[in-house]
């Protein structure tokens, strides 16, 4: 048995290295290393998390792997697993995958999927790490010509809270299979979706229609109405069925830009939230306004959210942004409001320079009055050496208490080797200190090797607390101690 | 002990490989039309920009990779940008595209298999792309001077070309 392996092996290894002469055998690695004090550790705790990606290519075959491997020395944490594989074959028009594979049906309101690029995530209840990426574990099949989309999908999302380390029934309860069709007219596109979904217990059909396009180089659209139709008429929009409703419209004339949404959300998380309907709120890069997003609420939210940009001559960046979002919920209903200005614009020929004020009204989070602001200025010192001080102020009322935030964060470039940055917060916010008071302080260096490989510690207290990236919310855990990530790519 | 070997093996291999090359890929863009890599792609160099509305560096990197695509359209070298925004925010990506005034074309991947199928874990990343479609260089973030490095890089692959 052990030569039948043996051989099966040396067989594997012959035919790769001979047709790696003209296959493409190509990936990336990233490494971190953790020691230090997550919440609940009573002690520092070091823990070595690896994500290895090997991408094969061969004419119009592709396979794609992903090994994760956690070590921590706690035997129900720590995992070496074959997170992901899924073998491609492409000829145009038509596209095969088995396997894992990435795949958003219209706008997110049916379907999507997501990879938050460089996010490992941990949670609070299962203290194992992995990447947080939320995929299908299936056959996805399609058909694509310029004025036609087609896709036959069937799969198993995956749940991303369940580290690696829980059963996959656990990880993946939800299986669909799903049809999509897009037909363009000139610039129109009509398209509609049919979705089933189960998770073993509960079974509900889904049927979404959506329209898109543009008009006199200026104006553009985009429109999906979603609901279930297992147990509903067609035309059924009441309280008591799922639906979803979507619609953006767009307008551009020269260095100008609006976009307008409007959303209705009633009942539609699909099984264990498959589905992700756009939020119709500004998703902020500031860390005080980030960390204070509204999270949609696809149980029953109502809203609409508008965005207007203006360029300036000399490059300089005008963003006017306002949002609602109203929820109602049995005994009482609750009105989220943001108002967000953002101005960016070059001082003395060489400070790039941005300024923002928000203010909003969040009943839901009980954040009342909550005012914003920000400044932040970067220039350049020599010839791709460039420094950046920045500095936020919050503040809000919850019940009776003012509570504040300060954040204040320097960075200096070399640009494109070294980077290195301090970051300060302050908050009394009860809900995170337990006190009068408490301040994060870290310090964080990137280094680039050369062009294949990276190399970023961090040092420090970091902040933890609800995140969004790539329109993606989350919760980060406090940290406290020292981080190591290299990455580099073969 | 095998885990090692199979780790040098692939390694290994890897060095033996070809360059990485760029799928044809077929997106749609700002306007609602679909396009194609083999479509869109320069005569000589395609610089390919993967960026988001909400990433601060890539909104940077635009005036400046305007300026290149001006000065080098003539010369063989066309940039496409592929917007990984998702639901959450690509409503916004043809307002902004269009207000930032972005010449060259700017498609659409709402769930960024281009971005996963070519292992791109950075915004902004641009990646340069040769006749052959194989991928010459791919620089990460965008900070100042970087349009610089970005035009260097152009010259020395027109030269080797």
């Amino acid at each position: 048995m052990n030569n039948y392996y043996k051989s099966v092996q040396l067989s594997i290894f012959i035919v790769c290295f001979g047709s790696s002469l003209i296959a493409q055998l190509k990936g990336s690695n990233l490494g971190e290393f953790q020691y230090g004090r997550l919440p609940n550790d009573s002690t520092s705790v070091a823990t070595v998390y690896d994500r290895i990606i090997t991408n094969y290519s061969f004419g119009g075959f592709k396979t794609r792997a992903v090994v994760e491997d956690f070590e921590k020395g706690v035997q129900e944490e720590d995992y070496l697993k074959l997170s992901q594989f899924s073998v491609r074959f492409k000829k145009s028009p038509f596209e095969l995958e088995v396997g894992n594979f990435y795949e958003t049906i219209g706008r997110g309101i049916l379907l999507r999927s997501f990879e938050v690029p460089g996010t490992i995530l941990e949670d609070h209840s299962f203290r194992s790490r992995h990447y947080f990426h939320r995929n299908m574990l299936g056959v996805n099949a399609s058909y694509k010509r310029s004025k036609t989309d087609i896709k036959i999908i069937y799969g198993k999302p995956l749940n991303y809270v369940f580290p690696p380390t829980i059963e996959k029934e656990r990880r993946r309860p939800d299986e669909i299979a799903a049809f999509y069709i897009d037909y363009s007219l000139g610039k129109q596109t009509l398209g509609a979706a049919m979705i089933t979904h189960t998770n073993g217990i509960n079974s509900d059909n889904y049927l979404m229609m959506n329209a898109s396009g543009s008009f006199l180089k200026s104006l553009s659209y985009y429109t999906e109405i979603a609901k279930n139709t297992s147990d509903h008429k067609l035309g059924d929009f009441t309280r008591n069925t799922p639906y979803g409703i979507y619609t953006n419209l767009n307008f551009s004339a020269n260095r100008f830009g609006i976009s307008l949404e409007y959303k209705n959300y009633n009942r539609f998380v699909i099984g264990a939230g498959i589905n992700e309907p756009p939020a119709g709120i500004k998703e902020h890069t500031y860390s005080v306004l980030n960390r204070s997003a509204h999270v949609l609420q696809t149980d029953n939210e109502t809203g609409f959210q508008f965005e207007l940009f203006y360029t300036f001559l000399e490059n300089s960046i005008l963003t006017l942004n306002t949002s609602l979002a109203h929820n109602k919920q049995p005994n009482r209903e609750f009105t989220f409001r943001e108002y967000f200005a953002e101005y960016g614009f070059v001082l003395f020929d060489i400070i790039d320079t941005k300024f923002f004020v928000d203010f909003a009204d969040d009943p839901f989070k009980l954040e009342h009055q909550r005012l914003s602001i920000g400044l932040n200025a970067n220039w350049e010192i020599l010839t791709r050496s460039s420094a950046e001080i920045g500095y936020q102020n919050q503040r809000f009322e919850r019940l009776i208490q003012r509570v504040e935030y300060h954040v204040l964060f320097l960075d200096f470039q070399y640009s494109p080797k070294l980077s290195n940055n301090i970051l300060y917060e302050y908050s009394n916010d009860p809900f995170l200190t337990n006190g009068e008071f408490a301040t994060w302080l870290g310090a964080g260096i990137r280094y680039k090797l050369n062009r294949k490989n990276n190399l970023q510690i961090f040092v420090g207290n970091r902040r933890g607390g609800p995140a969004c990236q790539a329109g993606v919310c989350y919760e980060v855990l406090n940290f406290k101690g020292v981080e190591l990530r290299f990455y580099s790519r073969f | 002990m095998k885990n090692i070997y199979l780790f040098y093996a692939i390694v290994f291999m890897s060095f033996l490989t070809n360059a990485q090359t760029v799928p044809n890929f077929l997106l749609k863009d700002i306007d609602n039309q679909m396009q194609s890599f083999e479509n869109l792609k320069g005569e000589k160099l395609t610089l390919i920009d993967f960026w988001a509305t909400w990433c601060k560096p890539c909104i940077k990197a635009i005036p400046k990779l305007n300026e290149i695509y001006n000065e080098y359209k003539e010369k063989g070298v066309n940039i496409i940008g592929i917007n990984c925004d998702g639901p959450r925010s690509i409503s916004k990506v043809g307002p902004m595209s269009k207000a930032l005034s972005i010449q060259y074309p700017v498609l659409l991947n709402i769930d960024s298999d281009l971005r996963i199928d070519l292992d791109i874990n950075y915004y902004p990343t641009l990646v340069m792309v040769n006749q052959k479609d194989e991928i010459v260089w791919i620089h990460e973030g965008y900070g100042h001077s970087d349009d610089k490095l970005i035009v260097e890089q152009i010259e020395k692959n027109l030269r080797d070309d």
